[in-house]
């Protein structure tokens, strides 16, 4: 594994996102306890645990996208910047604006290239004229790392790319609204190893912009991207601290067992 | 041998081949069905397939070529003196199957032998008060030579009957030794039932390609007919349509298609608004409670039948529209109208568009609602800007469904908008369809030679091509942009 740049990683301290007692309900079923996590300002954090571990519905609960699933119920609290986003005073609209989203599998609009990535600047009036609006859609394919290969075709349909440009096409579309966190829900699932790569090199540099959330089956890549790691087991946070430290040093035995490969 | 006795054999026939079949293949391998290639019923299968296909494939076979081979026979026994003035050979031989039918019932009813028959045929004075004591009435006498005919007609049927039934029981027999006999362990069976099967649902495939192709043939036809009559270029061309049985009438095409079109215009200015708007509240917006309620309401609209919604229009649309628009407004101060066929029609059409519709939204993934939600869009954004435009192709569809189907209606039309053609721009002005001409052409006292019925069929094929093309375009648009968003 890639030791030099676990120890050289910088970690601010300010917390951007904070979540207590969380606790969340699908009907019967108790798939989220007591979880508390701070979510640091320009941190890549990353959530791991063994599949229904509660990491993604955790992840769904920090921009609200629970409020879509009619069966689903939070409670505890979720502050961003001190604000309860749970709050009925919060729009859960202008919410999801500010916290944007990669799912696990790239699901662009049947739109072209271009009308994807404007397609959260438009909704929001986030560009005033034409210019702007392609200024906005540039730079976010540049920051995804896309503009290269698309800008001769930007008219072109957003579902003829290939898997891993269909991933970067959308995290472009989420860079484009300014978030002020990115959650990214297992994004690299789907993606062949070079298209991984060129995500997790993308997740590096958009963290000199904003806090980046990412969900991952693979330990290696958590260990390669991430500052801080949350351990989730059976809808409980076992453990959560600096991604070196879990991977070296765990405190719980669970975590230990999890990344060495002997429960999950 | 009569045609029901002849299938019960062959059922009866059929059962015992299998059966025997099951028992050949089992005791040819002394009961361990391990060592035969397929499971014993496929020999039982397969045996009970030779035994009656050939022999049903040979009884329809017979069915239909029979009666065109004793007909030729007859035929050439009427002499021309049998014709009475203003008949024809076919009238003449109409009346010779049913003196060998009401010959039949006698005999059947009086137990005569068929020597006893023939007596009689050659009285046909006699003949003809029996045959009308057993409800067999015919206009003119019977001239000695028809009886004979029908005698004959008689015998022929008979004849031919009783070989049918001797070749397809031998047929059957023959198969069923000749398969149980080459019936080994190593017989692939499995695969012979699979071929038979396979044959079977091209079968049935095909007689409904058959069947449309059988349609389109007879109206190119007659429509063909009716050119010879009647010049093309002013069915195209002439602006008036008034058929007149005398002759010189006018049979311009124009009037009907710009009715059809207009009508059909505003019911899909109805429909479509309507029914898309509840497909998407019924697949976005509606709770399971109320989407399970109100699906199955909408749904019920399209089972109306459609005189239903004609009586509707006729009695309360027209006359509100009448009423309250028309005559306020000095339009007109007819109750049937383009507008209340049209807005009735749209009614009918509502279920088609919605119904449709809402499984066309409901396919669209989650996955791209999902990604407008997390870029904070709101619903109706999502719907309008992801949604709706990822189901489009597949609502076009829907919709060029439910406008050949507005094309095509034909209740809602006469007692709605009227059966006068007009050309005519006031949708509150009563005007026609080409179905319901169609309908007026073929129905009433009217010979099947004169242009003027003839040209329901040219009126036929033309809807037939406009809807066909509406269909094609539909399947285009569909197949053009389905996997977008796959």
């Amino acid at each position: 594994m890639n030791d030099m740049r676990l120890t050289e990683r910088v970690v601010t301290d300010t917390a951007k996102m904070t979540a207590r007692g969380v606790q969340v309900h699908y009907g019967t079923n108790h798939a989220l306890k007591d979880v508390d996590v701070d979510i640091l300002d320009k941190t890549v954090t990353a959530f791991i645990g063994p599949s229904g571990c509660g990491k993604s519905t955790f992840l769904r609960c920090l921009n609200r996208m629970n409020d879509t699933v009619a069966s689903a119920r939070v409670t505890g609290k979720i502050e961003m910047d001190g604000q309860d986003i749970y709050d009925p005073r919060v729009d859960p609209v202008q919410l999801r604006a500010k916290v944007g989203m990669v799912f696990q599998k790239p699901n662009p609009f049947p739109k072209s290239i271009y009308d994807n990535v404007a397609y959260g600047p438009k909704i929001h009036g986030l560009a005033r004229g034409k210019a702007e609006l392609d200024e906005i859609v540039e730079t976010s394919l540049k920051k995804a790392a896309l503009w290269n290969e698309v800008k001769d075709r930007l008219s072109a349909p957003g579902t003829g790319l290939s898997g891993g440009q269909q991933q970067r096409l959308c995290i472009a579309r989420a860079v484009a609204t300014s978030p002020e966190v990115l959650l990214m829900d297992e994004p690299c699932s789907a993606l062949d190893p070079i298209a991984t790569a060129q995500v997790e090199e993308l997740i590096d540099e958009l963290r000199s912009q904003f806090s980046v959330v990412i969900v991952t089956h693979s330990m290696q890549q958590a260990a390669r991207v991430s500052q801080r790691t949350a351990f989730f087991h059976l809808g409980y946070l076992v453990e959560y601290g600096e991604t070196g430290k879990i991977f070296t040093n765990p405190d719980d035995p669970r975590t230990e067992s999890y990344i060495t490969g002997r429960i999950g | 041998m009569s045609l029901g006795l002849l299938l019960l054999l062959l059922l009866a026939l059929t059962a015992i081949a299998f059966v025997a079949g099951r028992q050949r293949a089992l005791a040819s391998v002394r009961g361990d069905a391990r060592d035969l290639h397929s499971l014993p019923g496929y020999y039982g299968q397969t045996v009970a397939l030779f035994t009656a296909v050939p022999a049903l494939l040979f009884t329809l076979l017979w069915l239909l070529v029979q009666p065109v081979l004793i007909e030729r026979n007859v035929t050439a026994m009427i002499l021309p003196e049998d014709i009475a003035v203003g008949s024809s050979r076919d009238l003449v031989m109409a009346d010779v199957r049913r003196i060998a039918e009401g010959m039949a019932v006698l005999q059947a009813r009086e137990s005569l032998a068929d020597g006893e028959i023939a007596a009689l045929a050659t009285q046909p004075d006699a003949l003809k008060d029996r045959l009308s004591s057993v409800g067999v009435a015919l206009a003119a006498d019977i001239r000695p030579h028809i009886a004979e005919a029908a005698l004959e007609y008689r015998a022929e049927t008979a004849f031919g009957r009783s070989v049918m039934g001797a070749g397809a029981l031998g047929l059957a027999v023959a198969g069923f030794l000749l398969s149980l006999w080459r019936l080994t362990p190593q017989f692939r069976a499995r695969n012979v039932v699979e071929r038979f099967t396979g044959v079977l649902l091209i079968a049935a495939s095909s007689i409904a390609i058959l069947t449309t192709a059988g349609i389109i043939f007879s109206l190119v036809f007659e429509t063909y007919h009716f050119f010879e009559l009647y010049p093309a270029r002013d069915f195209f061309l002439n602006l008036t349509w008034s058929p007149k049985f005398g002759g010189g009438s006018e049979l311009g095409l124009w009037p009907l298609l710009w009715g059809t079109m207009y009508v059909s215009f505003i019911a899909l200015l109805v429909a479509v608004p309507i029914g898309l708007m509840s497909a998407i509240y019924l697949s976005e917006y509606a709770s399971p409670a109320i989407r399970s309620v109100a699906k199955p309401a909408i749904e019920i609209l399209a089972g109306i039948p459609s005189i239903v919604y004609g009586l509707f229009a006729l009695m309360t649309v027209g006359p509100f529209l009448r009423d309250w628009f028309a005559q306020p407004l000095g339009l007109g101060d007819s109750s049937s109208s383009v507008m209340t066929a049209g807005i009735v029609m749209g009614i009918m059409l509502i279920p088609y568009v919605s119904s449709l519709s809402d499984d066309i939204i409901n396919a669209v993934p989650q996955a791209m609602r999902d990604g407008s939600y997390a870029l904070g869009a709101t619903q109706s954004e999502t719907i309008r800007q992801v949604v709706f435009p990822a189901a489009l192709p597949g609502i076009v569809g829907a919709i060029l469904m439910a406008g050949s189907r507005a094309i095509g209606e034909t209740m809602i039309v006469v007692l709605g908008a009227g059966a006068a053609a007009k050309l005519d721009l006031n949708p509150f002005e009563a005007m026609t369809t080409v179905t319901v001409k169609i309908v007026s052409q073929l129905t009433g006292d009217t010979e099947f030679a004169s242009p003027e019925t003839l040209v329901a069929f040219a009126l036929g094929l033309t809807l037939f091509v406009f809807t066909l093309g509406l269909n094609i375009l539909a399947l285009y648009i569909v197949r053009k942009y389905r996997e977008q968003y796959e």
